[in-house]
């Protein structure tokens, strides 16, 4: 039951965050200045949840080149530079880092 | 106007063409999400959860950062206050997202608010934001939401499958798949210096926050980084970038659409 109970309210938590400022009676008028600072909320907490991942695994710092997540991380950051491509980028770094 | 059938005809036919160009836009992440999908359903097995109700987590929540940290927190015992405060956290980004898209998603009827909202994930908001130049299509956004929705939870039903049967599959390394994904998503769109200030910036300050084990370095790095990119754009008066929505000269811009 507490399990259900967690699911639930987190569901509601999670659409409520998305949905809110969809409707346009929730009164927030948006400046040039904020939809500007806003165009830097995706490249931050995009940055914010993947770069732990890579260079703290198991919350250490690792900038050790035995570091796999940081090799292959660095792979995928040169594909994606470089070709642009996401569908390749993800696939190759991917491969790479299960053969590792 | 008058629409004669055929006209109708054609506005279907773009529609559909919309919503399938809005699902072939999201593949690669929703293949990118495929891991991730199973990680989620696999590791809600072994937190004690039912297959249903791990199912039910990908299917009524439908945000995998938030879905995995709070299995995490469940296995480890941590009451539901806690867990709650952090979901708010990881999510409080879709607010951003949703300020925006909100000029673009508020003027339309409730049920697309709704559906649209419901699907408002970080890779929606990314292919429906990629480059701008493109008017926003809502057929465009539901084809690339619907797809990423079926493909989550397809992924997290193999996930519960395989986790009855494989042990310890969240050792495989299947986090990757999250670095990949987001790295994917990320560096195209480090177009101007600033974006890299805000990157490096909430990068470093992720990472640090992690090590030092703070609970809302997600939020501390994530504002502080967009702060710096802000920050730096205005003090060297980088150009907004004003390039896109040229690639259609021979269609003029419409007003209604920017107020």
């Amino acid at each position: 039951m507490m399990i259900w109970l967690t699911i639930i309210l987190m569901a509601i938590i999670v659409f409520a965050s998305r949905h809110a400022l969809l409707e346009p009676r929730v009164p927030i008028r948006l400046s040039q200045k904020t939809l500007t600072f806003l165009s830097y909320s995706a490249p931050a907490v995009l940055t914010a949840i993947f770069a732990p991942i890579v260079f703290a695994p198991n919350n250490q710092l690792d900038l050790s080149l035995s570091n796999p997540y940081l090799i292959c991380a660095l792979v995928a950051t040169l594909l994606a530079w470089f070709t642009k491509n996401t569908l390749l980028t993800i696939v190759i770094s991917m491969g790479l880092f299960f053969m590792l | 106007m008058p629409l004669s059938a055929n006209n109708i005809k054609a506005q279907n036919h773009s529609r559909a063409k919309s919503y399938w160009l809005g699902a072939l836009a999201v593949m690669p992440l929703t293949i990118a999400v495929i891991p991730w999908g199973i990680l989620a359903g696999s590791l809600a097995l072994e937190t004690g959860l039912t297959g249903l109700q791990s199912q039910a987590m990908s299917a009524i929540i439908f945000a995998g950062s938030a879905q995995l940290v709070a299995l995490g927190m469940i296995k480890a015992g941590v009451g539901l206050g806690s867990i709650l405060i952090t979901t708010l956290l990881i999510t409080s980004r879709h607010v951003l997202y949703a300020m925006a898209m909100r000029h673009r998603i508020s003027p339309l009827p409730l049920k697309w608010r709704l559906s649209l909202g419901f699907l408002l994930t970080d890779e929606l908001f990314a292919i429906a934001n990629q480059g701008q130049q493109h008017k926003f299509d809502r057929w465009f956004a539901l084809g690339g939401g619907l797809t990423f929705y079926l493909g989550w939870n397809i992924a997290t039903f193999i996930g519960i499958v395989a986790g009855q049967n494989i042990d310890n599959l969240g050792e495989l390394g299947l986090d990757f798949a999250i670095a990949a994904t987001f790295i994917a998503i990320v560096v195209p769109s480090v177009t101007k210096p600033s974006v890299l200030i805000c990157v490096l910036v909430s990068l470093v300050l992720a990472v640090v926050c992690a090590v030092l084990e703070i609970q809302s370095g997600l939020l501390i790095a994530t504002l502080t980084g967009m702060f710096a990119g802000y920050g730096y754009a205005s003090i060297t008066a980088e150009s907004v970038h004003d390039s896109a929505g040229s690639d259609k000269p021979d269609k003029p811009v419409s007003i209604e659409e920017t107020k």
